[in-house]
């Protein structure tokens, strides 16, 4: 086939697609709510929930929730070849530093003792499987829109996925858990996001390759 | 290489974003050359063959992967970093590593097709393996020049049928490649 045939059999098929941004939005509403339900019907809200949305505790859900608008930011700069995404990494940067900074303020009031006794506490686990659990939906939602896409980076992409996956999970999982401790906050949930986030950055070039 | 009376290259992809088959085409056809210098600079080894075999790839990947430009960026960067990453990908899968960077790209110059413009050999073996309708949807409308409406009477498809028809087989020609050549 020559190249000129080939020219016509494309541009034939010039049907409008939507790209990988407007798929990312969709894929993620739809898989979200998936995420809501399943910790409604599975895990149950919180009896104290509209207490602790009304007061400072909200953080808990916000924080995540925040980050994971930020690295959709980011999976949808990354899923372009020519993107650059500095100001998505800096904003990620700027939002962990602070939780970073908050968590060592915490850690030196209360000591190395403190830190032990808050995760000294069944929730760890349920934590560390709920989180992941909840996220896998969005995950696997993401990864199936920014393959439409072209990324530069596919291991980064993917971890971008796991990034926006993992946080959108945690803020779904704090409407659950009923541990406030920040000490326990920081490291669970961050732990259980970076859980996220390394099966991202391993399915990425996987998944993503093109 | 755009002058002010004719379109851009922003604009043609815009309006092929819209379904414009014809400022499509006429966007495939100027970028083509432009893709072809570009993998004749680096590959000349592949003989002209070889080469139109990386150039067919390389557009078929801008294809499937156009939704990824964002209509309000320039399309040369996008249009150099998806060439830079097939043909480095292309050339990879033909077992010869080279190195490409952006930044040559504006060095290299368009090459023309020559005047009798090479088969490319890959792209027969592909459709070869389509199945036997949608190897023939794609001969009828890139080799014959058929209209999707055309094809369809002459199959008893619709013309969205045929259409739909011709998207799969295009994504599976850029699958089978990758898998023929590995």
């Amino acid at each position: 086939m020559k190249t000129d045939d080939l020219i016509a059999a494309l541009a034939a098929d010039a049907t409008p697609r939507p790209g990988p941004g407007t798929r990312l939005n969709q894929c993620l509403s739809l898989s979200l709510l998936v995420s809501l339900v399943a910790v409604i019907a599975l895990w149950r809200l919180r009896p104290d929930l509209a207490d602790a949305l009304a007061s400072p505790v909200v953080l808990k859900t916000l924080l995540p929730a925040v980050l994971a608008v930020a690295a959709l930011w980011l999976a949808r700069g990354l899923s372009r070849p020519d993107a650059q995404a500095r100001a998505q990494m800096a904003l990620i940067a700027v939002l962990i530093g602070g939780v970073v900074i908050a968590f060592t303020v915490n850690l030196v009031n209360a000591g190395f003792d403190g830190l032990v006794a808050a995760l000294n506490n069944q929730y760890l686990l349920v934590c560390f499987v709920s989180v992941p659990a909840l996220a896998a939906v969005p995950l696997a939602a993401s990864m199936w829109a920014m393959k439409s896409g072209a990324p530069a980076n596919a291991r980064l992409a993917g971890g971008a996925a796991g990034l926006l996956s993992g946080a959108a999970g945690a803020a779904v999982f704090s409407l659950h858990c009923p541990v406030d401790s920040l000490l326990f906050l920081l490291p669970a949930y961050g732990a259980a996001i970076l859980v996220v986030v390394g099966v991202g950055a391993f399915l990425g070039p996987r998944v993503l390759r093109w | 290489m755009t002058s002010s009376a004719e379109p851009s290259w922003e604009d043609l992809m815009r309006a092929a974003n819209r379904g414009d088959q014809r400022c499509y085409a006429q966007l495939l056809q100027a970028i083509t050359p432009v893709v072809r210098g570009i993998v004749r600079a680096r590959g000349g080894a592949l003989g002209p063959e070889g080469c139109e075999d990386v150039v067919q790839d390389v557009l078929l990947t801008i294809h499937l992967k156009r939704q990824s430009w964002r209509e309000d960026a320039p399309f040369r960067p996008w249009l150099y970093a998806v060439t830079r990453h097939k043909v480095v990908d292309a050339f990879r899968a033909r077992g010869r590593r080279i190195d490409l960077s952006v930044d040559d790209f504006a060095e290299v110059l368009a090459a023309p097709a020559d005047p009798d413009p090479f088969e490319a050999q890959d792209m027969d073996r592909v459709i070869n393996e389509l199945d036997p309708r949608a190897a023939q949807i794609v001969r009828a409308i890139g080799i014959d020049g058929d209209s999707a409406a055309d094809t369809g009477a002459r199959l008893g498809m619709t013309e969205g049928a045929v259409r739909v028809a011709l998207h799969r087989a295009l994504k599976s020609i850029a699958q089978l490649r990758e898998r023929m050549i590995e």
